[in-house]
């Protein structure tokens, strides 16, 4: 017998970084779930860097994690250098990263989705949606047609397609459609999704060449090493002792300046080739020569890509140079004289959906059920793209479910604002986190993560029982450590010469000298405690002491911005009614149809006064 | 309060002048006035130009003869159609073109409903809408000459540069952050509190300059003090140009606060004479003289009169000794046609008989209350309790965050005292609204402006 079309309850299609998390979501979430991915051997590659994390973007992986993701667990298991970024500052831009075995990414990712009871994988590639119309240039999306025949059904489909749509990748004057690195991109889809009538951007990402380590002199480079005592990104990862490897940093020199300046016609950036937008936060090696001509030289890392490879990624020097330039650029850089090329490095334009199409669910506003998560939003970076999958995941799982969308609040943490700025400003360049989006940046750290969001991730049933309980003894002992420290008296027995004569405050006022450390007294605690600590419990009650007055002011501040979220914009509000509106104004904010004051004020172009002047009609309004 | 239907007020004060004003604003501005006037020649209504017609009643009777005249939308303060019908300002004509107007459409404007839809329709920003108000208050021409200046945007365009100093800062350090994995070099702390600087003396200039934007708004009191006979009741008659007070030649002939209002140098202020100081038997005389330091202690400004003929006393000296350690006081040595050894280089010699040196003191008492620099700044200074509450707290902001500089704090945390600094400028410059600004400013405005 041949059976009829199968049914799943929600279908990903893709299979990299927000297509794990999105499928691994819903599955775990206890929905019929199906990954469809074009490569079966290439879920969760990591397509160009070898590391996760960053400044911001560290702070992501973890929030991940504390809602119950993956990908912090994954390079946990996987990395190979670890270091806490920016501990030149306060705790709360502290940010992990970590150099990843990229290969053992993969198949441990592999591994954890297939684990998963409810997680089908299907290799295929997806042909088109099928939708229904619902009238008012409204539509439903039903499931997927695959390009062996296959139709499948959905309640809810999650795209997280990255560079794949209309992929075309350039080397030099040489462009040829693609995915990433070769793999063939996905036209069909791209499309239909192209003539389904949302708006549209086409942006640009680049990557640099990769090189041959058994051909570099490293000895020529500085080394970087990494932390003696890791970080891991999950809370549910304890002590990393694996054994570390070493980056390494050079720069560029005036050679390479001048033979860049000399091909610059031949780069596709500059003769026009590429239309796509590009970050500016992460320039070609041609673009910063171009740009910044004061500057003689650039600094360049060299990052190994796995365990059991010689292969070497150059960051910073990502470009699209024809390969004899690429070459000519490498061996200028001392100690990589005689350095060979494994892969050359590529600029790559993609389609990306405006995501001002979405709602803060993450799904499309006009397409009913269709969820879009990742690098088709106008996003860079596996961690943006992680966070997304997560969000679109539980979002699309809540919605089959018949429940309400899990929307963060960007006080809430970078998960937040990222789905907020990407909803409300799009991406006119490739979208990344930093901690300047975020407006309570000192509440948003990686030691509290957890607190924040580990009761949400609980509460859509994604917090697994070991996750949970880890969480509940770390409140616990969080509040005993801090009620402990309010009800001792310094005394030298515990602080030892820190101690001063006749000089006796609580325990917890004493932290707040910069001279003291919590550290110093861990063995009193954790003995008046009678119980091992949990992992980063007493980094919590350390700077929520330290900087217990700054973390009030920024309370402060952000009750500004809750003032104005609290005020609601009613959906299907007619803009066109309000005097004063300019037409380029108005139409921003039809785009966007913002859900309160505060996200209309977030809208690039909407001025303050017509922020104003909606405050005052909305007031109006609701008092008529 | 919606903002779509036709308003009208009379929009002169209440009470009985020569001439009253209702103005009429909204959509169907035109047809309710329609409903009010009668034209003996047509055309009618034509933009921006006055037109005689009559003003009737609901029988059609005439009432009176007034000037109409239309503004079209948008080249009106309200954005919207507007029209001006001037009445002769008896009030019972005023309120009968109202009424009239109300039953053909239109609705009595809530306070401050015009400015209101200046600022809805984007006619004016939020600092403009509080400086119309302070126009509309002004009572001396150099007070209103400020406001329109405020209400051109001269505070916005004070602060823009110092916003932007701010910002320059703030990018800085988040620069730093956000790209400490890059070949970003850090900002020092040197380079901090040197960006830093500027903005706060910029900011720390405009907070002191509501001092004298205060006379300006407000006015202020000039107190003349000294001992009996020394000619503090000419210098008053002289600067107020006027025989106000009684002068005799006995000393101890005013007995009481003598006030009056005059303006000096464009500003509002209100003169007070007072009893001479000296030991005195009589009764009435000290309670005079009581009262004669109390307006010392209430002066903005005291002129301490010495009589430069009769030479300075020891208690003229103690006197101005007194008014010293008060606040602020000039010393005028009056009696110069007669001569006398000057008194010394602080002390504005005056003839108050005459009338010699009148001119110098006017601008000593200007300068003396701290309006030098500022008249010559061109709204250099600003008017508003509103701003300079706001200032005060960014300067306040800036100020804690130099001294967190100097603790070694790190940048994320100075950044939230720079962005508490940025927040209250915003809410100037008009980044910022909350209801309350809103609803306190237009609930200041008085009907019909």
């Amino acid at each position: 017998m041949i059976a009829g079309m199968r049914r799943y309850e929600v279908i990903v299609i893709g299979g990299g970084h927000a297509g794990c998390e999105a499928a691994r979501a819903c599955a775990r979430m206890g929905l019929e779930t199906a990954m469809v991915t074009m490569n079966l051997d290439l879920i969760a590659q990591m397509s160009c860097n070898p590391a996760i994390g960053g400044i911001a973007k560290g702070h992501l992986v973890r929030e991940v994690d504390a809602l119950g993701g993956v990908m912090g667990e994954v390079a946990d298991e996987v990395g190979i250098q670890f270091r806490l970024l920016n501990t030149s500052r306060g705790p709360a831009v502290w940010s992990p990263r970590a150099q990843c075995d990229k290969k053992q990414y993969r198949i441990r990712m592999r591994e954890r989705l297939e684990r998963e009871p409810n997680l089908r994988i299907v290799q295929a590639e997806v042909a088109a949606f099928l939708m229904t119309e619902l009238g008012g240039g409204r539509r439903r999306v039903d499931g997927v047609k695959l390009r062996d025949g296959r139709d499948l059904a959905a309640g809810a489909v999650i795209v997280t397609t990255g560079t794949f749509l209309n992929g075309l990748a350039h080397v030099g004057q040489t462009t040829y459609s693609c995915g990433r690195n070769g793999e063939p991109p996905a036209v069909l889809l791209g499309d239909q999704l192209r003539s389904s009538g949302l708006q549209w951007a086409r942006l640009k990402t680049g990557t640099p060449p990769r090189l041959d380590g058994r051909t570099i002199d490293f000895s020529r480079f500085e080394r970087q090493e990494g932390d003696a005592c890791p970080t891991p990104f999950s809370f549910l990862t304890g002590r990393i002792d694996r054994e570390q490897v070493c980056c390494f940093i050079g720069y560029t020199t005036g050679d390479t300046k001048a033979l860049i300046q000399e091909a610059i016609g031949r780069s596709p950036l500059y003769s026009g080739q590429i239309e796509g937008v590009g970050p500016r936060y992460c320039p070609s090696i041609e673009d910063k020569f171009v740009k910044f001509p004061d500057k003689d030289r650039h600094q360049i890392f060299l990052e190994p890509e796995g365990l059991d490879t010689n292969e070497i990624y150059v960051n910073g020097m990502s470009t699209s140079m024809p390969v004899d330039v690429q070459a000519a650029m490498i061996a200028s850089v001392p100690g990589l004289e005689r350095a060979e090329m494994i892969r050359p490095g590529y600029a790559i334009e993609y389609d990306a959906v405006d995501p001002r199409e979405l709602s803060h669910a993450l799904e499309v506003r006009r397409i009913e059920d269709l969820f879009l998560a990742g690098q088709i939003n106008g996003t860079s970076g596996y961690e943006e793209a992680a966070c997304q999958g997560l969000l679109a995941g539980i979002n699309a799982a809540r919605k089959v479910q018949g429940r309400d969308p899990v929307v963060l609040a960007r006080t809430a943490g970078y998960c937040g604002i990222l789905v907020d700025d990407l909803v409300t400003k799009g991406a006119d360049e490739p979208y990344r986190m930093f901690t300047s989006r975020a407006e309570f940046r000192l509440h948003l750290r990686i030691d509290n993560a957890d607190e924040r969001l580990t009761k949400i991730g609980r509460e859509v049933g994604l917090v697994c029982d070991r996750r949970w309980v880890v969480f509940e003894e770390k409140q616990r002992q969080k509040h005993a450590v801090a009620a402990l420290l309010a009800r001792t008296r310094v005394n030298p027995e515990i602080v030892g010469e820190l101690a001063r004569p006749g000089d006796r405050p609580a325990m917890d006022v004493w932290l707040r000298r910069p001279e003291a450390r919590i550290d110093t007294i861990r063995a009193w605690i954790e003995r008046s405690m009678g119980v091992p600590l949990v992992e980063g419990v007493l980094a919590t009650v350390e700077t929520e002491i330290k900087y217990g007055g700054y973390l009030q002011q920024q309370q402060r501040q952000v009750e500004r911005l809750r003032s104005s979220e609290r005020r609601p914009i009613p959906s299907g509000f007619v803009y066109r009614e309000v005097p004063g509106l300019s037409r380029e104004i108005r139409e921003k904010l039809e785009r966007v149809a913002p859900v309160n004051l505060g996200q209309a004020a977030r809208i690039p172009g909407v001025t303050p006064a017509a922020i104003a002047v909606l405050d005052v009609y909305l007031s109006l309004n609701s008092t008529r | 309060m919606d903002p779509r239907d036709t308003i009208a007020a009379v929009s002169t004060p209440p009470g009985r002048g020569g001439i009253g004003v209702v103005r009429i604003s909204g959509k169907s501005a035109i047809a309710v006035a329609g409903c009010l006037l009668r034209f003996p020649h047509p055309p009618s209504w034509k933009p921006w130009s006055a037109a005689l017609a009559e003003l009737i009643d609901s029988d059609g009777h005439t009432v009176d003869q007034v000037i109409a005249t239309y503004f079209a939308a948008p080249r009106s303060y309200t954005a919207e159609d507007v029209v001006e019908i001037s009445c002769h300002g008896a009030p019972v004509v005023l309120r009968l073109a109202l009424e009239r107007a109300c039953a053909s459409g239109a609705r009595i404007a809530e306070p401050g409903e015009f400015t209101l839809r200046a600022f809805l329709n984007g006619r004016i920003d939020l600092p403009q809408s509080e400086a119309v108000r302070d126009l509309i208050e002004a009572t001396t021409l150099y007070q209103a000459r400020i406001a329109a200046q405020q209400v051109d945007g001269a505070v916005s365009r004070k602060l823009a540069p110092l916003k932007r100093q701010l910002l320059d800062l703030i990018a800085l350090l988040e620069a730093g952050i956000d790209f400490a994995e890059d070949d970003v070099s850090v900002a020092s702390d040197e380079d901090i509190a040197r960006r830093l600087a500027p903005v706060e003396a910029g900011i720390g200039q405009l907070v002191r300059s509501f001092a004298y934007g205060k006379l300006v708004h407000q006015g202020f009191t000039l107190a003349i003090v000294g001992r009996p006979n020394a000619g503090k009741s000419s210098l008053f008659n002289r600067l107020l140009e006027q025989d106000r007070a009684i002068v005799t030649e006995i000393p101890g002939t005013t007995r009481d606060l003598v006030s009056e209002t005059a303006s000096i140098a464009g500003l509002p202020v209100r003169l007070v004479d007072t009893a001479g100081i000296r030991e005195s038997q009589d009764v009435v005389e000290r309670l005079g003289i009581e009262r004669s330091f109390q307006a010392m202690a209430d002066a903005d400004l005291t002129l301490v009169v010495v009589d430069r003929h009769a030479g300075v006393s020891p208690e003229d000296l103690e006197l101005i000794g007194k008014a010293r350690a008060q606040g602020r006081c000039l010393v005028v040595a009056n009696k110069c046609d007669l001569g006398g050894a000057d008194p010394g280089t602080d002390a504005v010699s005056v003839s108050a008989l005459t009338g010699e040196g009148i001119e110098p003191l006017r601008q000593a008492i200007v300068a003396g209350l701290g309006g030098g620099a500022a008249l010559n700044e061109d709204g250099g200074f600003i008017t508003s309790i509103r701003h300079e509450a706001l200032l005060r707290e960014s300067l306040e902001a800036l100020q804690h965050g130099r001294e967190a500089l100097g603790h070694g704090l790190p940048h994320e945390m100075l950044l939230l005292d720079f962005y508490a600094a940025l927040a209250p400028i915003d809410s100037i410059t008009g980044a910022t609204t909350a209801d309350d600004i809103l609803n306190r400013i237009f609930s200041t405005f008085c009907i019909g402006k």
